[in-house]
């Protein structure tokens, strides 16, 4: 990133530099947070921390890739972190240890792990469906509409959750190959590589492919610069918002999945909240909320933004009540420089 | 007039980090000038900061390891994901112990996979892993109560004081007619308190009859509206409420006031658990019988001090009062709390 900024500061003159700096502010600001942090911890700058916040950044890249496309349809989805929850919950009581007492089978047999995982991201990609139908079928705002499937999602989880033998208990004791595809990592010339990190890496790989590479990507983008447009264009509205909401909701189900396997347990609350991260990064990393505006690198980048705040915060030891008012700062912040470029090209 | 805007956000941005880095950043630069009294640094988890007794369990320890430790205090926000993800940053900074307030008492296994890998020394406190999760690392204790025990205290208590007071059996029939005020259902601890505070009642010889048992999901408001609805179904015929915890209590005792109560004669006995300030002024002035003590005080000390010892490579009961039960855990004993050694209580929340 230095390098960048040096290189990208000496081709230009001085204001045109003062124009790049204003719309990078984000950027520049977040620079000097890490040397911030630096300063104050110098150990901060490890390869083992690096990881840490790579490792810990993978899921929520996964959901926040998720969420941005459909940002970029001018919509938005609160029930991300309840589905996260759903898939959670459903796949960790399907792959406890045969040799756990309390598992919520008794008598299932050890299931492959895939078939759990491709059932869950089957089960919120069918709910991803319903948010999609809801919104362009039934014209409700994607505010409202996933405010609602949040709460039914949750109410759904709810039940699956707490019923007999065991009751209201959090779901542990998963097998631990269950727990491996998370927590284990692949050994590339010296480096430890979590397979978390390759999941995201892989995720983002598709979906830069999908919304830079094919129709329907190029669907999304016109659907949220100028829907009335893109209709007339010949793009098919309805399909283009389920599909891109049934997307959504399997790389949550996926997230989901992972996230079980990463904590070793779930709860009907896992998940809780997630989707205001997400927002938050995809906002952070520049997606607009007008619609039509956003990129996958600003996505990625926008939650290793906050991976970075968070971790970093927390590792110099800042209080955390604290940290919940410099985050919120960050995102004002972010949204009010974004807001003022968009204004400009208008 | 915009860049000037932005600039500023961005200032205040930078100015809100500056301002508040100092704090942490003091003693560390401090022990880089004198090695000699360097403190073994122990990363701490709360599960959730503003959690009204863990509030009390986190000043303990802060108080505890004064001088004896530097503490690395994380809020895991009542979210797992968050607290796994702190233990690999406190891991990352190298600290000597961890102490952890598991959010999910599930996910022990994960925890100590961490430690083992790091080959640290972890004290749970508060949320107990299962006993076999803590057999499976010789480097993991536990620091807690048993939850049965407030139940059987609660339960000894409401002997006692029905015993001292033959009064209280308004219609003299002998029996006491009781009403239970439940937390949520399924939680170990509301469980336990049920069945053992009636168990020990039994147990004292006293003939007992349920009038109501219903959850107030240890919520204030909602053990008020039951006690109300009580009272207007029950009247007089209600003898004692008992309650499993004092947030439920304080509804009842204010709905017993809005009916008349505990003014001349008319008195009913109330009695909770978790002696919090405000159902220990209840006590005081008579409105309460008595609440049980959730130790704060012991329950942080007795972590901090395992905590620190094991830092310092010594065995964890080192220099304590304390001790081991089977399953490698230090029980803080609950204390019945009346009238008669209230100060104690108060005492708990200095």
């Amino acid at each position: 990133m230095l390098s960048k900024v040096s290189n990208r500061l000496k081709s230009l003159t001085g204001k045109d530099a003062a124009a790049w700096a204003m719309n990078n502010a984000i950027f520049l600001v977040l620079l000097v947070l890490l040397l911030v942090i630096i300063a104050i911890s110098p150990d901060f700058v490890s390869i083992n921390n690096f990881r840490n916040i790579l490792t810990q950044a993978s899921t929520r890249i996964i959901i926040a890739l998720g969420i941005g496309g459909l940002i970029i349809t001018q919509g938005t989805d609160l029930s991300a972190g309840r589905m996260v929850g759903l898939a959670a919950v459903i796949s960790a009581s399907l792959l406890q240890a045969a040799e756990y007492p309390y598992r919520m089978y008794p008598d299932l047999p050890m299931l492959p792990i895939f078939v759990p995982i491709l059932l869950v991201a089957a089960i919120t990609g069918f709910f991803g469906l319903i948010n999609g139908f809801i919104i362009s079928k039934l014209k409700v705002t994607p505010f409202i509409a996933t405010l609602g499937t949040m709460i039914i999602i949750y109410g759904v989880n709810s039940i699956y959750f707490d019923r007999p033998p065991y009751g209201a208990q959090p779901i542990g004791g998963l097998s631990q190959s269950y727990m491996d595809i998370a927590q284990g990592s692949i050994n590339l010339g010296g480096f430890m590589i979590p397979f978390l990190v390759i999941y995201a890496a892989l995720v983002t790989l598709f979906i830069w492919v999908l919304w830079n590479k094919t129709r329907f990507g190029k669907n999304i983008y016109a659907v949220g610069g100028n829907p009335e447009a893109a209709v007339v264009s010949g793009v098919n509205l309805v399909r283009t918002i389920l599909t891109v909401y049934v997307i959504a909701g399997v790389l949550y189900g996926f997230a989901g999945a992972l996230e079980a396997a990463r904590v070793g347990s779930a709860t009907n609350n896992t998940g809780n909240m997630y989707e205001l991260d997400a927002i938050a990064a995809c906002v952070v990393g520049g997606v607009s909320f007008s619609g039509g505006i956003g990129t996958v690198s600003g996505v990625v980048t926008g939650v290793l933004i906050f991976q970075v705040i968070n971790y970093g915060l927390a590792f110099i030891g800042v209080n955390p009540y604290l940290q919940y008012i410099i985050k919120g700062l960050i995102i004002i912040t972010a949204v009010a420089i974004d807001t003022r470029k968009y204004i400009k090209k208008k | 007039m915009k860049k000037v805007l932005a600039l500023l956000l961005a200032l205040t941005l930078v100015f809100s980090l500056a301002a508040c880095a100092p704090k942490p950043a003091a003693p560390a630069a401090g022990e880089q000038a004198a090695p000699a009294a360097e403190t073994p640094k122990i990363g701490v988890t709360i599960y959730k900061f503003d959690d009204n007794f863990m509030s009390f369990v986190r000043r303990a320890i802060e108080k505890s390891a004064e001088g004896k430790a530097e503490l690395i205090l994380n809020d895991s926000q009542n979210n797992q994901a968050t607290q796994n993800e702190q233990v690999d940053m406190m891991i990352s900074k190298g600290v000597k112990s961890l102490a952890i307030n598991l959010v999910d008492p599930q996910a022990a296994p994960a925890i100590i996979t961490k430690a083992k890998a790091a080959n640290l020394p972890v004290v749970f406190f508060n949320k107990e892993p299962n006993a076999d999760v803590l057999k499976s690392y010789d480097k993991c204790w536990y620091v807690g109560t048993a939850s049965a025990e407030a139940g059987v205290i609660q339960g000894k208590m409401i002997a006692d004081a029905w015993k001292a007071n033959a009064k209280w059996d308004k219609n003299g029939d002998g029996k006491m007619q009781y009403v239970l005020l439940k937390g949520e259902p399924g939680h170990p601890d509301a469980e336990a308190r049920t069945k053992y505070a009636v168990e020990e009642v039994k147990n004292a010889g006293i003939t007992v009859e349920e009038l109501e048992l219903q959850t107030g999901m240890w919520d204030s408001v909602k053990g008020k509206e039951l006690v109300d609805a009580w009272l207007a179904k029950h009247g007089d015929k209600i003898e004692f409420v008992i309650c499993n915890n004092d947030a439920m209590a304080l509804g009842a005792v204010s709905s017993l006031k809005g009916n008349g109560y505990f003014t001349g004669d008319k008195f009913m006995p109330v009695v909770g658990v978790d002696a919090i300030p405000d159902a220990l002024e209840q006590v005081k002035s008579g409105l309460m019988v008595g609440t049980v003590l959730n130790d704060a005080k012991n329950q942080g000390g007795a972590t901090s001090d395992l905590a620190i010892n094991v830092a310092n490579g010594k065995d964890p009961l080192d220099g304590t009062q304390w001790k081991f039960d089977n399953n490698k855990a230090v029980r803080v004993p609950y204390v019945a709390v009346t009238k008669d050694n209230i100060a104690f209580a108060e005492e708990a929340y200095k």
